[in-house]
């Protein structure tokens, strides 16, 4: 797991991509089945069909207001969907709160960055979740395991483990954010536009981080605007077009330009729609 | 950085060795240090003035005072980090005390064990308090009302109606051939015993504030309202629980007024909601919510008292008095802006 440079992490240990082929296809870890979601007369989702594979990443792109955030909210117990239905490992769920999709290893690292900027790093990391004993909050196992998972992750860019997090970076703060979910067991990773603000290096740096929770067994579902970081860290692309996800499948069925045909479209001569429903 | 020895135990390149002081407690640590050197000067200064300011009568003077503000001002540091504020804390004292004294009135004359009456008069002003409380609370989680808001209504009422419960007459409360403030058990005054338990909750306070849950939510929630709701934080029911510690503080502060006095006042607390606030906002604590400590509060109060009540030593009249200690608050308060400003840009 120490390799991170290669684009294409290793898949021995991953189950294999199943839609486009006719094989039994194995129980993906999130599946979501005609989910809509309506804001008054506003169809943000309309019947969304996606299913995504345990420890790998996932790509979900579109053009400004396609409902990705409403989709990802969905699945983080944000948004009630006003129907359809989601399976977690071959289960039905149902999650209300961002606590209950907690619970079920379901983690968001949200655009505006869910930290509290007066907090240090291990309180952030441990928020709503702290260690204690006789009551006390037990700040030297929070802060060893800070340290841990932060070395797990290999995010070593952080000075001290008991900063303000309002001192850190945009990177820094994804990074801690994503290693808090780690923490909590994480199995599924959901990241809004996790580079949008970044330069140079710290998208370097969550790029790689993101590779790291697969190379982990983790799997990723990642919105981005920059089809280079897509290309870059995606396992999967899935494209939403006005409320519609209108193709979604492994990265090797894709491109950069019949990508943005996807977005800017919602069609594309050379990519099948709607690979899913083929097999659904 | 010299601890590092002491960690041979630990994984070779922690991001950061246990025992290193983090650099915000250092920080806090360094104002905390500013704040304790102003209350020693100035009462080194009342003291070389006036020989009679460190006379133990005096002391214990400054002591009841300090009682008086103390617990409403550390709740009022919890409310304020938070994100919010309460401006009623000092009429709700006053109903508290009114009501308490109410309550005690016809047992002192009917010559009841004055323990038995005690402590009915401090559930009596827990109860009310707590009540104040839950009504702000309810105004802020319940209708969105502002606190700001809520609590100035609250304020403003709770005037009214100590008034009302009163008539503008204070509740007498005599017991026996002495009065509490006079009384002395086992050893101290009993007003010594009383700052004794009024500093133990004080202390304990302090505790949570810094090492328990709830006050590490009091901050998150100040912080990030936002981030807090989403780590699963019942954020409602804390916002609310911090109104309702804020009124139950005031509401005993009422009783301390009681005992003191002798009566159940309606004036009582008058100055005390902008007092007690001035002494979180000279200890360092912001009015946006999301930082402040426990320690910077109870030097301000301190601070605020000496001043009060030492102006009267080097001269200054008594309707002076309010002016001096403005200008400490104004003072104190550009100190503090600067030095956010400070933290801010750096
Ligand atoms: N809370 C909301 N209330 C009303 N409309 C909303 C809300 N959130 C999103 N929308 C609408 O739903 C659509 C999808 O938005 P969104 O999911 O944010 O798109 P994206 O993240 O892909 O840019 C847009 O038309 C947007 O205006
Ligand atoms: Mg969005």
């Amino acid at each position: 797991m120490s390799e991170t440079n290669s684009s294409t992490p290793d898949t021995t240990a991953r189950p294999p991509m199943d839609n486009s082929g006719g094989g039994q296809p194995s129980v993906p870890l999130l599946a979501l089945r005609g989910i809509s979601k309506n804001f008054g007369p506003v169809q943000a989702l309309q019947r969304v069909d996606l299913d995504i594979p345990a420890g790998q990443v996932t790509a979900l792109v579109g053009d400004n207001g396609a409902g990705k955030s409403t989709l990802i909210k969905a699945i983080a117990g944000i948004y009630a969907p006003s129907s359809g239905t989601m399976m977690w490992n071959g289960q039905e769920v149902h999650p209300h709160t961002p606590r209950d999709a907690a619970a079920l290893g379901i983690a968001t690292v949200y655009q505006d960055l869910a930290l509290c900027d007066n907090i240090d790093i291990v309180g952030n990391m441990f928020l709503g979740f702290e260690d204690t004993s006789a009551g006390a909050l037990d700040e030297i196992s929070m802060e060893l395991k800070t340290v841990q998972t932060l070395k797990d992750l290999q995010v070593s860019t952080v000075k001290s483990v008991r900063q303000l997090v309002g001192s850190l970076s945009g990177g820094q703060r994804q990074a801690i954010a994503v290693a808090r979910a780690v923490m909590r067991d994480a199995r599924l990773v959901i990241m809004d536009e996790p580079t949008a603000a970044l330069g140079v290096t710290q998208t370097a740096n969550v790029l790689n981080l993101i590779k790291t929770l697969s190379s982990r067994g983790i799997s990723v579902l990642v919105i981005s605007h920059n089809l280079n970081d897509v290309f870059a860290v995606a396992d999967r692309i899935a494209v939403m077009y006005l409320g519609n996800l209108v193709s979604n499948g492994p990265i090797s069925k894709y491109d950069p330009s019949s990508t943005v045909e996807l977005i800017t479209t919602g069609a594309s001569e050379r990519v099948e729609p709607h690979p899913l429903h083929s097999f659904a | 950085m010299s601890s590092s020895e002491d960690l041979s135990a630990s994984p070779p390149n922690l991001v950061t060795p246990v025992t290193e002081v983090p650099r915000w407690r250092a920080l806090l640590t360094n104002q905390l240090t500013v704040l304790v050197f102003i209350l020693i000067a100035l009462m080194l200064f009342l003291g070389n003035h006036n020989s009679r300011f460190f006379t133990s009568s005096e002391m214990s003077f400054l002591l009841a005072d300090f009682s008086g503000l103390v617990l409403v001002a550390v709740a009022e540091t919890f409310v304020i980090i938070s994100g919010g504020i309460d401006l009623s804390v000092g009429s709700v004292m006053a109903v508290a005390g009114v009501l308490a004294a109410r309550a005690m009135q016809p047992l002192i004359n009917s010559h009841t064990n004055e323990a038995v009456v005690l402590l009915l008069g401090t559930g009596v002003a827990l109860l009310v308090g707590m009540v104040a409380g839950a009504i702000n609370a309810t105004l802020i989680v319940g209708f969105n009302v502002v606190p700001f808001v809520a609590t100035l209504a609250m304020w403003y009422g709770g005037q009214g109606l100590a008034l009302v419960w009163t008539g503008g007459q204070p509740y007498g409360l005599n017991p026996g051939a002495q009065t509490w403030s006079a009384a002395t058990i086992p050893g101290l005054p009993f007003l010594s015993w009383l700052s004794l338990i009024v500093i133990g909750i004080t202390v304990v306070l302090g505790l949570v504030l810094r090492k328990a849950r709830y006050g590490r939510y009091t901050f998150a929630i100040g912080s990030n309202n936002f981030a807090a709701r989403a780590a699963g934080i019942g954020v409602k029911k804390y916002v609310g629980s911090f109104y309702v510690l804020s009124g139950a503080l005031a509401g005993l502060t009422g009783m301390f007024f009681d005992i003191r006095l002798g009566s159940g006042a309606p004036t009582t607390g008058q100055t005390t909601t902008l007092i007690a606030i001035a002494a979180v906002v000279i200890g360092g604590t912001s009015l946006f919510g999301g930082s402040g400590t426990f320690l910077g509060t109870v030097l301000g109060a301190a601070i605020l008292i000496v001043v009060q009540d030492g102006a009267i030593f080097v001269n200054v009249s008594a309707n002076w008095v309010p002016v001096v200690v403005a200008s400490v608050v104004a003072v104190a308060s550009i100190i503090q802006s600067g030095r956010l400003r400070l933290r801010r840009r750096s």
